[in-house]
């Protein structure tokens, strides 16, 4: 058991990416530990969806490797993507098909019972609110209920590490916190999480672990008290990250 | 200001040109196509202004000018992805007036490729006048007016099926129609003119009666003004400009109301409802990453018009074949077959059709093979059907209905192996198509160059598989089909399930290899 609980829910070792002759990812390390809700920060164009696309296999790396569990994502990717959840930034989903149709679906796809399936679905459109648009094609749906629809498809399995893109964008407050709870639960439970976010204050109360990553490369990682260093994450960030400007504008844009 | 957006527009199209090879390559070939075009319509109308009559000068003149202004206002309902770059909606944030927001949209009208050789046939046009001065003069000012009339007649158009995009359902039903009106006018033309003249009328005469009712109307208006000054008939002639004015003052009216309500109005998105707990397909087929993908594909076959385009070519192969050699001809015989070969290279880049959806199949981890036999299950549990329900319709019509057998093994024959060819070259081709929800007829710039010859590589292997089916059908054919009826169907079956099998295997192991470097493929598409 002990030696279960030392394997890393996510280890990158060694990331590197080249999209043309530009570096997206130049060597990421980072480990996650099982059971923690590890935060992945980094300002626009950083790297964050890349690296976590080579994590969840979608992306193979040029060099490096990922391993979910123990399990080498690029050598089994079929064993690695059974225990992972994921929820991609910036693709489609099967939009012709309601909400419950796609959940359903990709329930299917992980191969679960068909008795389970039916309730787990039922149990998800209430956690995500989405119960009154059930039978809505996901085509019609707002860009939060999107997000909200692709989370419940990336739970459905009962992965044991969660891969979240910006889970929290677009969606309103009150079903950010409910779904804040229900991956709080999760992560209690034993559940790992690495949500990658823009913003700090949600990072810096959500998550146990941070890494801030920019041009590719890991600038700190550690616990969020680590690397926050006793200032506010929104601050070490900045100070980490650079290219805060503190004029006040240029001098047509003010109004007297 | 109409300066700004029309440079904008042409910036649009060099920055996409120049970031991506084959559609510049594509886009070359479609530039060069419409210099032809243009080069064999001026010589045409060159040697007709030489050697012709005037009555021929003029049915060209007022038929060719008739079927432009028709080609513009169908163009924005076939192609919806035309000319998106620009449209009112985008121009709505900036304080443009009203009368501003038009210049620039029929700027940018004209000022495509489209306008601009519509503008160069309509001034070349007037050449036909030249032997009668005061025709030809008056044929410029006309012209231009015809121009304007495609202009706003395609920009009204494109407003109002834009204002019924709101209605995504409404819009894809509107253009899966005109598609099939489009691929049987040929039929249908020839049935209406049959009508109208009890049959009797040359192909010359039909043309001549509409040439004659033509000028009349909003479509014929303005290229017949020329004509009727020709022939020396001044009232005529006036009363003609007064109609294309007319329809262009209309036309403008409605674009300008049209603008107004889509600048200051968006069309909502209307949404379909079904009960909760309809989960179709879904809940029918076996959980597993088969019957996950046979539901979805099999969803996808009979609701994305994407794909009920390609079902349309089951009735219209039959039907085309019965018009031209009726239904006791060899091509009536043989269509079943022909259809077989459509719908088997429907899904030769299937994966393209998912999108970056496919990213979500990726994530699942699904086996190869579970994927190709999911989506081989979904197309043929549609394809199938219709190619024996065909097979028995085109038999029992020509009154052969001994042939059912032969026709039966090779046209599933060639289905089956099809499909399996499908299964390894979807699992390789990632072709530009159409996004979800976009028109199906949109065509993405440099696609038809580049997929449209591995298409014909894709039919050739179909072909060379199927080879055993075809060799003993066609003897059959002309041995008659005693004997040699089981022969085909039972060689048809073992071949093409054999080829099915195999095409699951190998595009499974294909897609295993080579899943993610898909994905990639199909995220660098041209979105646009």
């Amino acid at each position: 058991m002990s030696e279960q609980q030392s394997v890393p829910a996510l280890h990158l070792s060694g990331l590197v990416k080249q999209f043309g002759s530009t570096p997206a990812v130049a060597g990421i390390d980072l480990v996650v530990p099982s059971g923690s809700f590890y935060g992945l920060v980094g300002p626009n164009g950083a790297g964050k969806t890349t690296t976590l696309s080579m994590a969840t296999g979608l992306l193979r790396p040029d060099a490096g490797g990922a391993w979910v569990h123990g399990i080498d994502v690029w050598r089994d990717p079929v064993a690695a993507k059974r225990v992972i959840g994921n929820l991609s930034d910036g693709i489609r989903l099967f939009d012709r098909l309601t909400g419950e149709q796609l959940i359903t679906y990709t329930a299917m796809m992980f191969g679960l019972p068909r008795p389970e399936i039916a309730p787990r679905v039922s149990d998800l459109l209430d956690l995500m609110d989405l119960r009154p648009a059930a039978g809505t094609i996901v085509a019609d749906y707002s860009a939060g209920m999107t997000k909200k629809v692709a989370l419940a498809c990336a739970l459905v399995h009962a992965p044991r590490l969660l891969v979240l893109d910006e889970p929290f964008e677009s969606v309103d407050p009150v079903s950010a916190a409910n779904i804040e709870d229900v991956l709080r639960g999760y992560t209690a439970s034993g559940g790992s999480v690495i949500v990658s976010s823009h913003s700090m204050d949600l990072v810096q109360r959500m998550c146990d672990h941070v890494a801030v990553i920019a041009a590719g490369r890991v600038l700190a990682a550690g616990t969020v008290d680590e690397v926050r260093a006793g200032q506010t994450l929104q601050d070490r960030f900045v100070e980490l990250v650079g290219g805060r400007h503190t004029s006040e504008g240029p001098q047509w844009l003010r109004q007297s | 200001m109409v300066a700004t957006v029309l440079k904008l527009r042409y910036r649009a199209l060099f920055n996409t040109l120049a970031r991506r090879p084959w559609q510049l390559v594509g886009f070359i070939f479609g530039a060069l196509w419409g210099l032809g075009i243009l080069a064999s319509v001026t010589a045409g109308i060159i040697s007709l202004s030489i050697f012709g009559s005037l009555d021929a000068a003029a049915g060209v003149s007022i038929l060719g000018g008739s079927a432009l202004i028709l080609g513009w206002v169908v163009a924005p309902i076939v192609a919806t992805g035309m000319d998106t770059s620009i449209d009112a909606r985008r121009l709505a944030p900036f304080p443009f007036t009203r009368r501003q927001t038009m210049l620039a949209l029929a700027g940018t009208g004209i000022t495509g490729i489209p306008g601009v050789v519509t503008t160069l046939v309509a001034l070349i046009s007037v050449i036909l006048w030249l032997r009668w001065p005061l025709a030809a003069l008056a044929g410029i000012p006309a012209a231009l007016i015809g121009v304007a009339i495609c202009v706003v007649a395609s920009r009204l158009v494109g407003e109002l099926s834009g204002g019924m995009g709101g209605n995504r359902r409404g819009r894809e039903l509107i253009g899966t129609i005109v598609l099939v009106v489009i691929m049987l006018s040929g039929p249908l033309i020839t049935g209406i003119l049959a009508l109208l003249d009890g049959g009797t009328g040359s192909l010359g005469d039909r043309f001549g009666a509409a040439a004659a009712v033509l000028p009349w109307t909003p479509l014929g208006a303005a290229w017949g003004v020329a004509p009727a000054l020709a022939a020396g008939e001044g009232v005529l002639a006036l009363a003609r400009v007064a109609i294309a004015l007319a329809t262009l003052a209309v036309l403008g009216w409605a674009w300008s109301r049209a603008v107004d309500r889509s600048t200051s109005a968006p069309p909502r998105q209307s949404s379909r409802q079904v009960a909760a707990g309809k989960l179709g397909l879904f809940g029918v087929m076996p959980t597993g990453g088969v019957g996950a993908t046979w539901a979805r594909s099999l969803n996808a076959w009979l609701r994305d018009p994407r794909y009920l385009r390609q079902l349309l070519v089951v009735p219209i192969f039959p039907i085309l074949f019965a018009f031209i050699g009726g239904v006791d001809g060899f091509g009536f015989a043989a269509s079943p077959v022909l259809v077989a070969f459509m719908l088997a290279i429907g899904g030769y880049a299937d994966i393209s059709y998912d999108g970056t959806a496919y990213a979500t199949v990726l994530a699942t981890g699904i086996r190869g093979r579970d994927d190709r036999l999911g989506r081989l299950l979904g197309a043929a549990s549609l394809g199938i059907p219709l190619v024996v329900i065909v097979s028995i319709v085109s038999c029992v019509l020509s009154g052969d209905a001994g042939r059912l057998s032969l026709v039966l093994g090779a046209s599933l024959g060639v289905l089956l192996v099809g499909y399996g060819v499908s299964a390894v070259t979807s699992a390789m081709i990632i072709a530009p198509v159409a996004a979800p929800g976009d028109s199906p007829f949109k065509s993405v710039p440099g696609q038809t160059f580049v997929s449209g010859l591995l298409v014909f590589v894709v039919w050739a292997v179909i072909g060379v598989l199927s080879l055993p089916v075809l060799v003993i059908a066609v003897t059959g054919m002309v041995q008659g089909p005693a004997g040699w009826g089981l022969a085909t169907l039972a060689v048809g079956l073992i071949v093409g399930c054999g080829a099915a099998v195999l095409g699951v295997f190998l595009g499974g192991r294909t897609f295993d290899r080579s899943g993610p470097e898909l994905f990639d493929r199909i995220r660098s598409l041209p979105t646009t």
